[in-house]
């Protein structure tokens, strides 16, 4: 409070000022002088104590400041606060008042009689305010101080006096920040745990034993970089890589969230992302195909279709599809896309200028709503004939002469089973015909007294009884409205061209409006579409009058705000192997972020990212083939002191562990235990399955919506990348670990997952099924191996296939130790019975190394 | 994003500082009681934490009516929907800021008589019998308001102040600023969620403070509530020598890597999972309250068996220490045949929530336990018709998030008290609007915490779970 009393007496000091030279115009008519005398000695003070400290400056709650004359006069959420032609509904007196159903205000107490007295004498004068004008809200930092906003310099790497260490540039940098503080960095790892952590951080999986072997069997220096471009050039590569930006898109199999609307093509962007970091396609590219890759040329029809899926980008995130107000909805659409921008390309949160000039870092309303233009003229959904639905765009893909051929393969087994359907269902229709007609006749039988059985009816044959004949009808009635169902579902799943989830050049392209606080409703003025001024070196690429700016957004991007984007970028990639980013809050580098530990060694890599062609594999192989990266993680008695003075290891003095990702967890089980099977991709959902289908009436007012009740007979096996991702509940299925270690909730874009350490996860090792199916299979498989001569072997194996080394000595004792207390008295009756205890105490040992943290950590 | 806060939930006495002090030659007391220290700092984030002011409240039990109850068929009896039953609701009469088309609609009166109760005179449908009973008890919110017509959305933004982002949940937010009364429980139970996993997430609050659910109350005590409680395959020895085994490779390599809070906090993990194995069932076990108690929640009869647990169970955990508790009671989303369904709704949920309030009150616990009842928005004072053939008696409401009617009782609200009235219609609030923002700032301060002042610094920006809007109700308070 007291801070708050010196600012306000500096603000009326200022006040008074305006007011000596506004009175001038009132100086002719004495009763203003009065009113102003009024309002100098008992309104002004009272708005000061008890209104200034949330209505004025740049505390405006309710949108409302009592600053100025204009503040009361524009009003806040609820309008004007003084009303001239109605001074007793004045939101102002009924606050103050406590009437009704306006916030009280101020609201830690009503004020006296008196002061409420003074306010409404006040208003009924008309509320003479000489307080000219404009309540400004807090002006844009300066930008020049923000250090993510220097150009790239040209950076040389320090010198360092322990020369035999560096192997790179980058060690260079490591090692003169820990010289600087007398600090010396760990010894290497052992190369067989460097094998497992590499492996890891390339691919998501750990290395086969032969992969062991043969790094192992090659001691030669080179043998590490055939080990980085082995890895980087697998398949398991790009489904790694892929999930974090998965992260960052907000990807989910399904539309927005509400009602379990199927997003059945979005796996065509997930599948192009891992092709596209598989191709080491350049992330300037990467960028540009996902802003606009339909307004780009091609030279192929598989570039095409590329191109167009990779604008998905834009749409698969968390869409919102129903809403009464399209204004609204459309705003907030908008809203996400350029929060996405913001925060996957330039690390900002740019959607704080949605409302306001952005509090502390150099986006102001006018760069948001010049962002906003370029959204509002692109097409991302559309209104569908149910109820009050939209859905994002879908955009048909030209289709290789392959695709076309299995296709139409494809349509014409498609075409037999409907018509199959057809006649069974016309063939249950016709027999209701006949059905009807013979109880018509029954019934005229017995209004004639006659027996009340069909024998003597039209049909010989048929001797049952009116009852039994409705129950048929009732029967093949449900039959017809069974396969009503069916064909819907074949008419939802029929072979069609492929299309995918994309946007289009909108049908109006122009300018947006600001909107005051952010409300549609509420337009200001317009501002011609743009990028973010501050962010930029030079000016950007013009937006022609015919062209959304999609495209000139990812030159914009690529070109002038290249230096924002390459160190977001290398950022992302380095936390990855590091656990930590250089800047540690990776998706925001604004001016409340934390200083870069690192600064220099983040400006070499960016700079070096755009020289070598924004290649992610090229900067990947740099990290991981320093010597930064193949320090141990273990912490010797050397390095207590660091450990005491630096424990989060921000200057890299060993490699920080890292407990593996949800992905990695389950992959990782599944590839220890042989259970792991390859995937092509693919769709993710499985709507061919009936019972994942529901809102198949083409009647009904919601969209289709997809469940998960059956899943293919391969997706317990496949890696995890490739199962389907739910927005709205819980990840079902063989996804089900997703649920427990971390994976961000897809309606929101992130970087940077948390690691949590939390007793669901324990129960979910101790107790849960997919330690156990792996166990299992990890059991089998050591006791059917017969080239395992003695339990000494077979348990080296077991340590081998699940952390790529044999046991210690000591570790052998302690296993021989719990496999004999797991199976204390192995039954005499036959050897069956011997078996099943021997496997289960196996089991049991197999389940606890794979609940480890050494099993569970990248170390 | 979070990279600043990911580690800010391990403990803060960490193994390398016990070792030192242990070192330094304590008898076995001291000993114990550094590990009695060690054991509070293991479970940090749930520590018990100072409010803002005095609390009225130290829990709260939210029953959340998934789907949007009639307030025009339970609570509010408006004269007017009475006399234009089934007529159009025409163009002249038509409450400002309706949605277009509404002219069209037809007017439907309450489907039963909508009663005053008790000595406040509180109004309850004959449909409620039994909460009829416990009106004087009751603060009733005429005014309520969300800002979406969605049940997903509403419900999102019921829970979490907003419906277009990744928000925690009130109830995170509780445990985030209260700390759990009990260690080894939870400080947020969802029993019977139904919803997104946002209505019950912490988002970026650490996630020690997300919603803990419990997804079906067994009524088998040997069936498991909390998921993977338990494996019935193994035996307690064989699991237990397992987690031996793997505890003691934990703390070898825990040794050689010198400290890692994670790490520590896995082999922290490993022993709360195993104690909440044997404590857990006994608090999930129903079986163990007298018949008595169990009849007056309906346990054991059809209509009110579920909810009825649920709602007992609600109290237990209160009991246990449990600082928020969402009890989930859908059934309520009446678009057709409101006439039909709502009596059966009616059933199933009015027994149990009258018995919480009773069992509450009789055990002391009601004073400074804040019950709040409410759907995520209510139903229109006109009908609606989904398949546009059936006769009046066969429509239902559609959905309004513009006012609506919750109820709140105990943790120091006023008792027999209501607050904020509608226009004739039922459709706009005329006075004692609560936005849902407002509710939330109320809660909060009824748990003693100021909600400007309840902050977490994420992406550089200090979230609340009122955003920038929320005024507390304080003519509802006692």
């Amino acid at each position: 409070m007291g801070t708050r009393v010196v600012t306000t007496i500096g603000r009326l000091a200022a006040g008074v000022a305006i007011a000596f030279s506004a009175s001038i115009s009132f100086a002719a008519q004495p009763a203003l002088t009065e009113q102003m005398e009024f309002f100098e000695q008992r309104v002004r003070p009272l708005l000061v104590e008890h209104c200034y400290p949330c209505h004025a400056g740049n505390k405006r709650q309710g949108g409302l400041s009592l600053e100025y004359r204009s503040g009361w006069q524009t009003g806040g959420d609820r309008g004007p606060a003084i009303l001239a032609d109605r001074p007793e509904d004045s939101p102002l007196l009924r606050a103050v008042r406590y009437q009704d159903d306006y916030p009280q205000m101020p609201p830690d107490g009503k004020l006296s009689a008196e002061q409420i007295a003074v306010l409404e004498q006040w208003v009924r004068m008309g509320a003479p305010d000489p307080r000219d004008g404009e309540a400004i809200e807090a002006a844009p930092g300066p930008s020049g101080t923000l250090w993510v906003l220097e150009p790239l310099p040209d950076v040389t790497p320090p010198q360092v006096d322990n020369a035999e260490w560096p192997l790179g540039d980058i060690d260079r940098f490591v090692l003169a920040r820990l010289e600087q503080k007398g600090w010396q960095p760990s010894p290497d790892v052992d190369r067989g745990a460097w094998l497992r952590r590499v492996t890891f951080d390339l691919t998501g999986l750990p290395p086969t034993m032969a992969e062991v072997d043969a790094f192992l069997g090659d001691a030669s220096e080179e043998a590490f970089a055939r080990v980085v471009d082995r890895l980087l050039s697998s398949r398991e590569y790009g489904e790694r890589w892929a999930r974090p930006w998965l992260d960052l898109v907000g990807y989910a199999d399904q539309i927005g969230s509400a009602n379990n609307v199927p997003a059945e093509q979005a796996w065509r962007y997930r599948d192009y992302v891992i092709r596209a970091l598989n191709a080491e396609k350049p992330f300037d590219q990467f960028i540009r195909e996902q802003l606009a890759g339909d307004l780009l040329t091609s030279s192929s029809i598989e570039e095409r279709q590329d191109q167009i899926i990779a604008t998905g980008f834009l749409v698969l995130g968390n869409v919102n599809i129903v809403e009464s107000d399209k204004l609204v909805m459309r705003m907030d659409l908008v809203d996400h896309q350029i929060e996405k921008v913001g925060k996957a390309f330039l690390g900002m949160s740019l959607q704080c200028a949605r409302c306001h000039d952005h509090k502390f870092d150099p986006i102001i309303l006018q760069d948001y709503y010049g962002l906003a233009g370029i959204f509002a003229s692109t097409e991302s959904t559309r209104k569908v004939d149910r109820g009050v639905w939209s859905t994002v765009t879908l955009v048909t893909l030209p289709e290789t002469l392959a695709e076309f051929t299995t296709r139409e393969a494809a349509l014409s087994a498609h075409d037999r089973e409907v018509e199959e359907i057809r006649q069974e269902q016309a063939l249950s229709a016709r027999r209701i015909d006949e059905i009807d007609r013979l109880l018509e006749t029954a019934e005229q039988g017995i209004s004639n007294g006659e027996s009340a059985t069909l024998a003597n009816a039209s049909s010989p044959e048929d001797d049952r009884s009116p009852a039994e004949l409705k129950q048929e009808r009732a029967d093949l009635a449900a039959k017809v409205a069974a396969c009503n169902q069916r064909l819907w579902h074949k008419d939802y799943i029929r072979p069609s061209a492929p299309a995918t989830f994309a946007v289009k050049e909108g049908a109006e392209i122009g300018n947006s409006r600001i909107c005051l606080r952010g409300n549609p409703h509420a337009p200001g003025d317009v501002v011609p579409r743009g990028f973010i001024r501050a962010m930029a070196r030079g000016t950007g690429p013009k937006i022609p009058a015919d062209q959304s700016g999609r495209q000139q957004l990812a030159d914009w991007l690529t070109g002038p705000a290249s230096h924002v984007v390459s160190r977001v970028t290398v950022n992302r990639l380095w936390q990855k192997l590091f656990g930590r980013g250089i800047v540690d809050s990776v998706d925001y580098f604004g001016a409340r972020s934390e200083p870069p530990s690192h600064p220099e060694l983040l400006d070499f890599l960016a700079r070096q990212f755009i020289s070598q062609g924004w290649s992610q594999k090229q900067l990947l192989r740099e990290l991981v083939l320093s010597r930064t990266y193949r320090q141990q993680s273990t912490a010797t008695t050397a390095a207590s002191t660091m450990l005491a003075a630096d424990p989060d290891n921000r200057l890299l003095w060993r490699m920080s562990p890292r407990r593996l990702e949800a992905e990695m967890i389950r992959d990782a089980l599944l590839a220890s235990s042989g259970l792991l099977r390859c995937s092509a991709g693919g769709p993710a959902l499985a709507p061919e399955f009936m019972e994942n289908v529901g809102e198949l009436d083409p009647k009904s007012v919601n969209p289709i919506s997809f469940s998960l009740q059956r899943f293919r007979d391969d997706a317990p096996r496949v890696r995890t990348i490739y199962l389907p991702v739910v927005r709205s509940s819980e990840q079902r299925g063989p996804a089900d670990i997703l649920n427990f270690f971390d994976f961000p909730q897809p309606a929101q874009y992130t970087g940077g997952r948390p690691t949590t350490a939390v007793a669901s996860q324990a129960l979910f090792l101790i107790n849960g099924p997919l330690l156990q199916q792996a166990a299992k299979s990890l059991t089998e498989t050591l006791l059917a191996d017969s080239s395992l001569e003695d339990e000494e072997a077979r348990l080296h194996a077991l340590y081998r296939r699940v952390l790529n080394r044999p046991c210690t000595p000591e570790e052998l004792s302690n296993a021989r130790a719990f496999l004999g207390a797991s199976a204390p008295a192995a039954p005499e009756n036959g050897s069956a019975g011997a078996d099943a205890s021997r496997h289960d105490s196996w089991q049991q040992l197999a389940h606890a190394l794979l609940a480890s943290n050494e099993f569970l950590f990248r170390l | 994003m979070r990279g600043s806060q990911q580690l800010s939930y391990v403990p803060a006495v960490n193994r390398r500082d016990f070792l030192q002090r242990a070192a330094c030659g304590f008898g076995s007391i001291a000993l114990q009681a550094m590990l009695a220290d060690i054991a509070t700092a293991a479970k940090a984030p749930l520590a018990p934490r100072a409010t803002h002011f005095a609390a009225r409240a130290k829990r709260v039990i939210f029953l959340f009516m998934a789907g949007g109850p009639s307030q025009h068929d339970l609570f509010v009896p408006k004269p007017r929907l009475v006399r234009d039953h089934g007529r159009r609701v025409g163009l002249t009469d038509l409450p400002s800021g309706a949605p277009v088309g509404t002219d069209k609609f037809l007017t439907l009166g309450p489907m039963a008589p909508i009663l005053p109760r008790g000595e406040s005179g509180a109004t309850i449908s004959t449909l409620l019998p039994h909460l009829a009973k416990v009106a004087d008890d009751l603060c009733f919110l005429h005014g309520m308001q969300v800002d979406n017509p969605a049940h997903d959305l509403a419900t999102l933004q019921f829970n979490t102040g907003v419906f277009n982002e990744v928000r925690p949940a009130m109830g995170a937010w509780a445990s985030y600023g209260l700390g759990s009364e009990n260690e080894n429980l939870p400080g947020f139970v969802s029993i019977h969620a139904d919803a997104d996993v946002r209505a019950y997430g912490s988002a970026f609050l650490p996630a020690a403070h997300q919603g803990t659910v419990i997804g079906q109350i067994p009524t088998d005590p040997r069936e498991s509530a909390i998921r993977f409680l338990s494996d019935p395959e193994t035996t307690k020895d064989a699991q237990r020598r397992r987690i031996d085994f793997v505890q003691a490779a934990n703390r070898e390599l825990l040794d050689r890597i010198g400290e890692d809070r994670v790490m520590e906090g896995v082999i922290d993990s490993f022993e709360l999972a195993f104690r909440m194995q044997t404590a857990t069932p006994q608090l999930v076990d129903l079986s163990t309250e007298a018949a008595e108690t169990l009849a007056l929640y309906g346990v054991g009869t059809d209509a009110t068996d579920k909810n009825g647990r649920a709602c007992l169970l609600a109290r237990r955990l209160c009991e246990a220490g449990v600082r928020f508790v969402q009890v989930t009671i859908g059934g309520w989303d009446h678009h057709g045949d409101i006439r039909g369904a709502l009596p059966n709704s009616c059933l199933g949920a009015d027994q149990p929530v009258a018995a919480l309030i009773i069992d509450l009150k009789r055990r002391g616990l009601l004073d400074d336990t804040l019950v709040v009842w409410s759907g995520e928005f209510g139903r229109t004072p006109w009908s609606q018709d989904i398949t546009g053939t059936a006769p009046l008696e066969k429509h239902g409401r559609e959905h309004q998030p513009e006012s609506f009617t919750t109820f709140l009782a105990g943790g120091g609200v006023r008792r027999g008290f209501s607050h904020g009235e509608t226009d004739e219609f039922g459709y706009k609030t005329t006075s004692g609007r609560v936005h849902i923002h407002d509710l939330h700032a109320t809660i909060l301060h009824l748990l003693g915490l100021d909600h400007e002042r309840l902050t977490y610094r994420h992406a550089g920006r200090d979230y609340r779970l009122t955003d920038v809007y929320g005024t507390v109700i304080r003519q509802i308070i006692a």
